[in-house]
This record gives C-alpha cells, sequence and structure tokens, in this order.
C-alpha cells in the first residue's frame, strides 16, 4: 500500500488527476491549519510508494486542490488567506495566478464536471460561494444565502450548472447558475454542522452529506423533506463524505474519529472501518481510472492510496 | 483563533449530539412511509384464574374493554379501524365473541373481525397478521389483540376424537405431551435444576413487585370495571387496575413446593406461569400513515421469525426463533436493551437466556409470564404492551424483542425499535 509521510505538514484535501491514473495532489497546512503556511504536493504513486513530482510552498494553509479538467497539468487550491491560486506542474516558481476576493479562509475547490463548462467553485469562511472563469481576473458570481461558513462545494457530474453546498448553517444547498441567485434546492439537512456534501455518480437526484453530528445522510433533491438513507457509525464529526464513482450504492467517509470508513447505500451498512491514521482524517478522493482506489490524508501528515475491498465492483 | 475555534465546534457538537456514542452500534434503518408501526399498546391488568376480579367476566367484555382503551388513547374514530384480529387459544365461539366485543365496543358493523390461533403466540401472530395485511394494501389501520379467559375456557380440554395414526408419528404422538411434560424434558436435557429455575422465578417476581410498585405498568394498563361473585356466590362491583399475579416470594417459600407434572420432577407452581385471565390490543398502522393521522410512533417492527422445534421441548422455542428474528433485522445478541420472553416454565426460561447468552438484567425487566400471568392467546400482544411502554420510559433509541414458546413446538419473535423521543 503506498504512501507518503510529510514533513510537519497536516493534510486537509487530496485529489486525483482525472488524466494520469497515478497521479494526485495533495493541500496541507503546517501547525494544524491553525497557523503558519501551507504546501501543495503533488505526488505519483510508484512501485516503491509515492513520489513526489513537484512540491508547492505558499504563504497561508491550503484547505483543498482541485484539478483542471481541460489541461493535465493545471490545479487549484483554496488558500487560508481568502484566495483562490492556479498552480502548473511544470510550473515550480510559484502560482500562475492568485484571485483573491473572499475576504476569509477558503475551505473548497473544484472544477466543473460537465463538459465545456471550465468553471471553478469556491466556498468560504466568509459564507460566500463564488464561480469562477481561471482565465478571467474576478469572479463570475457570487452566490449569497448560507449563514455560515460554507465547508464544501461539488460541481453535479451530470447536470450542467448546478452544484452543492454543505454549510455550517446545518443546511445542503443545491445552486445552479443558469437560474437565479437564490439556490434551488434547500436541505435542513442535519441538526449539527455539515462539513461535506458530494453527488451520487449514478443517479442525478442523490447528493450525500456529512456532518459534525456523525451521521451520513443521503437526499433526493427532487424530496429533499426526508432523507431516503441515514449512516451510522462513526464516533466523531465526519469531514468529508465521496461517492464512489464505480459503484453507484459506495460510499467512503473521513472522520475525526482516526477512521476511514466504507458504506451501502441501499443495504445502509457499514462495510468496512479503515484504521490506518493515527489522528483527524480529513481529505478522502476516488481513483477515476482504477475501481475502487482511494487516496486520503490525515493531520498525522501522511497520504495513503489504498483500495478497500468493500469499494472495488464485484 | 477563529480556525481553532471551529475545529473545537466540530469535535464539542458531536460530543453532545443525539446520543451518537450510545446508538453507533445499532443499524441505521431508513424510515419508510411503509414501516409497520404501534401507535397504542394496553392491556387489561392480569388477573389469577378461577379465583381472581375476572373469574366471571366474559370474554368479550375483556375484549372490549382494551378495543376502547386503544381508541380513546388514540383518539381514533371507532369506523377509522379497517380490520381486527383476535388472537385466542381456547374460546371455542371465538369469531363470535370478537364480533360481540366489537360492538360492546363501539366500533360499527362495517369494521370487520377475525380471530388466528398460534397457540402461545396467539396475540403476536394476530399483530403479524394485521402488520402482513397493511403490508399488502388490504387496510391502513388496524387493530391486533389477544384475550384468553383461563376461567371460562380451562386448558387441557378434552372430549375430541384423534387420529388413532398418530401414534406411528413419534413427533405427532410427542405434540400431544402435557406442557408440564415439555418442561420437565427441558429441564432434564440441559441441566436446568431445580434451583436454577426458582432462582428465574423469585427474581421474575421480585422485579415485578418492584416494578408494579413504582407504578410502571400504569402507563400500559386500562382499569377494568366488572362484577364479581364473592364466596356466597353474591355479585359486586369491582374496578381492577393492578395485576395480581405478583406476590411475595421467597427462595424457601418456592424450594418447599412439590414438583406438579412429573414424581421427581424439577418444575413446580411457583416456577411456572400461572393460569390467568386477560387482554391487550394494539393498534398497528404504517408509519405513513400515522403521520397522516398525527399519531405518535410507539413502536416500529422491524423483524419477525416464527421457526418450529422439537415437541417434546417446545420451551426452546424462543432460542430457535431469536437469532433467526435477529438475523433477519440486521441485529446482535448485545444490540437488544430488553428482551420480553415469556416465562411459560422457567426451565424453558433460563435455558433459552443462558443456550443465547443474553445478560440476565435485560430479560423480562418487569417480570414476567411466572409473576404475571399467562392468559394464553393475550400474552403477545401483553408482551407488546410491557416492552414498548419500558423502551419508552428509558427515553433513548433502542430495540426490544417479544418472544415465546408454542405448545407443539414452535417459537416465535419479534424485533421492535424505540425510536427515541423526538
Amino acid at each position: 500500500m503506498p504512501s507518503f509521510q510529510t514533513s510537519g505538514r497536516h493534510g486537509y484535501s487530496v485529489q486525483f488527476s482525472p488524466f494520469f491514473p497515478h497521479r494526485l495532489a495533495c493541500a496541507s497546512c503546517q501547525y494544524y491549519g491553525i497557523a503558519g503556511g501551507g504546501t501543495l504536493f503533488v505526488l505519483d504513486v510508484a512501485q516503491d510508494g509515492l513520489r513526489p513530482v513537484q512540491v508547492f510552498d505558499f504563504s497561508d494553509g491550503l484547505f483543498d486542490v482541485t484539478w483542471a479538467e481541460n489541461n493535465e497539468n493545471i490545479l487549484v487550491a483554496a488558500g487560508g488567506d481568502g484566495s483562490i491560486q492556479v498552480w502548473d506542474v511544470l510550473q515550480p516558481k510559484g502560482p500562475l495566478k492568485i484571485l483573491k476576493e473572499h475576504s476569509k479562509e477558503v475551505n473548497a475547490v473544484n472544477w466543473s464536471q460537465t463538459r465545456n463548462e471550465n468553471l471553478v467553485v469556491s466556498s468560504s469562511w466568509d459564507n460566500l460561494i463564488k464561480v469562477w472563469d481561471v482565465s478571467q481576473s474576478q469572479s463570475i458570481r457570487t452566490h449569497v444565502g448560507h449563514s455560515h461558513i460554507v465547508y464544501d462545494v461539488v460541481w453535479s457530474p451530470q447536470l450542467p450548472g448546478t452544484f452543492a453546498s454543505a454549510s455550517g448553517d446545518r443546511t445542503v444547498r443545491v445552486w445552479d447558475i443558469r437560474g437565479g441567485d437564490s439556490c434551488a434546492v434547500l436541505i435542513q439537512a442535519h441538526s449539527e454542522e455539515i462539513l461535506s456534501c458530494d453527488w451520487c455518480k449514478y443517479d442525478k437526484n442523490q447528493l450525500f452529506s456529512g456532518s459534525v453530528d456523525g451521521l451520513i445522510r443521503g437526499w433526493d433533491i427532487r424530496s429533499p423533506r426526508l432523507p431516503f438513507c441515514e449512516l451510522r457509525g462513526h464516533e466523531y464529526a465526519i469531514r468529508r463524505v465521496r461517492a464512489n464513482p464505480f459503484l453507484g450504492t459506495s460510499l467512503a467517509t473521513t472522520s475525526y474519529d482516526f477512521t476511514v470508513r466504507t458504506w451501502d447505500t441501499s443495504q445502509q451498512r457499514m462495510l468496512e472501518t479503515i484504521q490506518h491514521h493515527t489522528e483527524f482524517v480529513y481529505g478522502l478522493d476516488f481513483n477515476i481510472h482504477v475501481p475502487g482506489q482511494i487516496a486520503d490524508c490525515a493531520w498525522d501528515g501522511v497520504i495513503q492510496v489504498y483500495q478497500p475491498q468493500s469499494c472495488v465492483p464485484p | 483563533m477563529e480556525r481553532l475555534t471551529t475545529i473545537f465546534q466540530h469535535l464539542n457538537a458531536a460530543e453532545q449530539s443525539v446520543g451518537l456514542r450510545e446508538v453507533a452500534s445499532l443499524p441505521s434503518y431508513q424510515r419508510k412511509a411503509d414501516d409497520i408501526v404501534v401507535v397504542s399498546a394496553l392491556r387489561t391488568p392480569i388477573t389469577k384464574a378461577k379465583r381472581g376480579y375476572f373469574k366471571d367476566t366474559y370474554v368479550d367484555d375483556m375484549l372490549a374493554a382494551v378495543f376502547q382503551g386503544v381508541l380513546s388513547d388514540t383518539g381514533l374514530s371507532a369506523s377509522d379501524i379497517a380490520d381486527v384480529c383476535v388472537g385466542n387459544v381456547g374460546d371455542p365461539k371465538i369469531a363470535l365473541t370478537a364480533r360481540v366485543a366489537q360492538f360492546f365496543s363501539g366500533m360499527p358493523e362495517t369494521v370487520p373481525v377475525y380471530h388466528t390461533n398460534r397457540q402461545c403466540a396467539s396475540g403476536l401472530q394476530a399483530f403479524m397478521n394485521v402488520a402482513g395485511s397493511l403490508k399488502t394494501g388490504q387496510c391502513d389501520i388496524g387493530i391486533a389483540a389477544g384475550v384468553e379467559s383461563l376461567s371460562k375456557n380451562p386448558m387441557g380440554a378434552s372430549g375430541f376424537e384423534l387420529n388413532p395414526r398418530l401414534k406411528d408419528y413419534p413427533k405427532a404422538q410427542d405434540s400431544l405431551l402435557p406442557m408440564g411434560i415439555t418442561s420437565e424434558n427441558v429441564a432434564s436435557r440441559f441441566g436446568i435444576s431445580r434451583r436454577a429455575q426458582d432462582e428465574f422465578a423469585l427474581a421474575s417476581q421480585q422485579k415485578a413487585a418492584k416494578a408494579a410498585a413504582s407504578g410502571l405498568f400504569d402507563a400500559e394498563i386500562v382499569p377494568v370495571t366488572t362484577t364479581v361473585a364473592d364466596a356466597g356466590g353474591q355479585l359486586k362491583t369491582v374496578t381492577v387496575s393492578k395485576d395480581e399475579g405478583i406476590r411475595p416470594t421467597t427462595m424457601e417459600g418456592l424450594a418447599k413446593l412439590r414438583a406438579v407434572f412429573k414424581e421427581g420432577g424439577s418444575t413446580t407452581a411457583g416456577n411456572s406461569s400461572q393460569l390467568s385471565d386477560g387482554a391487550a390490543a394494539v393498534v398497528v398502522t404504517t408509519r405513513g400513515e400515522a403521520a397522516k393521522r398525527g399519531l405518535p410512533v410507539l413502536g416500529v417492527l422491524r423483524s419477525f421469525a416464527v421457526i418450529g422445534c422439537p415437541p417434546d421441548i417446545m420451551g426452546i422455542g424462543p432460542a430457535v426463533a431469536i437469532p433467526e428474528a435477529l438475523k433477519k433485522a440486521g441485529l446482535k445478541i448485545d444490540d437488544i436493551d430488553v428482551y420480553e420472553i415469556n416465562e411459560a416454565f422457567a426451565s424453558q426460561a433460563r435455558y433459552c437466556v443462558e443456550k443465547l447468552g443474553i445478560p440476565f438484567e435485560r430479560v423480562n425487566p418487569k417480570g414476567g409470564a411466572i409473576a404475571l400471568g399467562h392468559p394464553l392467546g393475550c400474552t403477545g400482544a401483553r408482551m407488546i404492551a410491557t416492552l414498548l411502554h419500558e423502551l419508552k420510559r428509558r427515553g433513548k433509541r433502542s430495540m426490544g424483542i417479544v418472544s415465546m414458546c408454542m405448545g407443539t413446538g414452535m417459537g416465535a419473535a419479534a424485533v421492535f425499535e424505540y425510536e427515541g423521543a423526538n
């Protein structure tokens, strides 16, 4: 199982490259992200572990990272200083561009998943969501509505111009950039802060949320009054929930309880508990090239790439 | 420092969140609109057969009392009930009795009624019958009841003709064994000593006495006003609100009792269930219908299993049915907070508890049939009421089981969830 130990960096987010099955990026912070700088790692899965291809340092913590869908070398990272930065793997000197509009930490960035829409969405501790075309120098739109930190924002893989956001105001919201400024769907999803959300890759109406209350819930955005599924098992807040691109009923989640867990949403069952970290587990991503392969990162500074049996399609 | 406080909030809120740690081990069931739910479950007090306050009470009067009890508890109009199923073992004219009870309780003739007999599981089977009718869309809300008067219809009825061929089939022959003998068989075959049985019986009496003294049965009992003849044949009107079978008991007292069923045996009147009269009723509907009518959900049916076992040791029924019901619900022995296991005999009840490795303190926390009595057809429905009111009293999300053995060799078990007070 390939893994990588950073020195003095605490993992916040990982993402596999949409172009290369062996490549991933990790956004990390110094001093647990409470203070200090950040580092963006670009790593390749090699025979003997994870090999750094490029390591970028930044003046503030980096909380999230997303790969461009139109250029295999471009990355966008979310900064603790309220900026999003555009990085080029082939340009070791520094970011190509820094776009700073958020007034507080940027917690999530996500590059659009639908064809011909090369937009980036960012969400911040300033309660705002911004939509960017990174070739321009200003954001295209700002979405106001959440009344607390917006922790996660993810484009729908199927509905054009649509993304979901998860917030400390205990709601998950669905937004359509082709519509008005207000959100298209508002889900009163949990009784505590919601730190993550993700779309099912198989059913365009399904959305999953993970909360500080320790629950994962599944929502049908057409009838968001009651969850269609609820998954219990984590003993502390859920930091990230990601849907398996190879299996429509499979989820993986990370938590402050130091574990990664895998789930079957149709049977509403926990499948595996993975305990290879010794600190809060924050980042998680599925590889879209290798069925069932996961990368995760934690505050213990370790990045792991592995393939839980329960995530591999039969 | 905002970053630090934000992360602390993630941790602190998790600590305080809805019993996160306590319930983390239980599976999350999807809350479906067609879940079978109990919205009311009540019973009469259980009285001593032939000697107690219900000795002169007609079966239909006991039944009507619980019908009225659940109707008034839910505030439902009597004409809203779409079907009624009554579990009963001994009343030869139960089809008529049930219909009469319906009219006594004010239910109009448009409400249909029928009965079912699965021996000591009849009350639970009535519940499952209504649950099945809900699942197949035959009705949207129904009453499942159980009733038995061992005063009016004593056990061990005779006078029926037996097929002489049954002696060629050992299992069929075994099905004729008196229940007390099957208890002796369980005790001797699995080594349940007289002392172990008496201890179990004593615990049942002590738990029941404590529960009654603390008023823990009040929520499940409908007081019944009836008439009873005294020793001189004089009729008087009484309102019964307490179980009669609970009595001060000691190990010495129990040890003095003689074995009833077999010379040198270990099953006595003190460590067997009591002969009793009583009735219980449960209003069963779907989650969707309950929500539509604004009825609070008392319990949710999560699984049911009924399975046969050797007729000569019929008492092991719960030991075969409970694992099956747990499996269907995706649960383990340890996930269940309260086991209501019918105490037909201390021998079989103790055997089942030990065989399954159930912690004793989770079994019949308010006592069982040894203390409360065992009105055969009523028992299953009575146990649903006893279980769900106990889970509700405890307040947190939890699971419970109702299970019993049946004459001729069967066990039944149903898993219920109390979803918590929200």
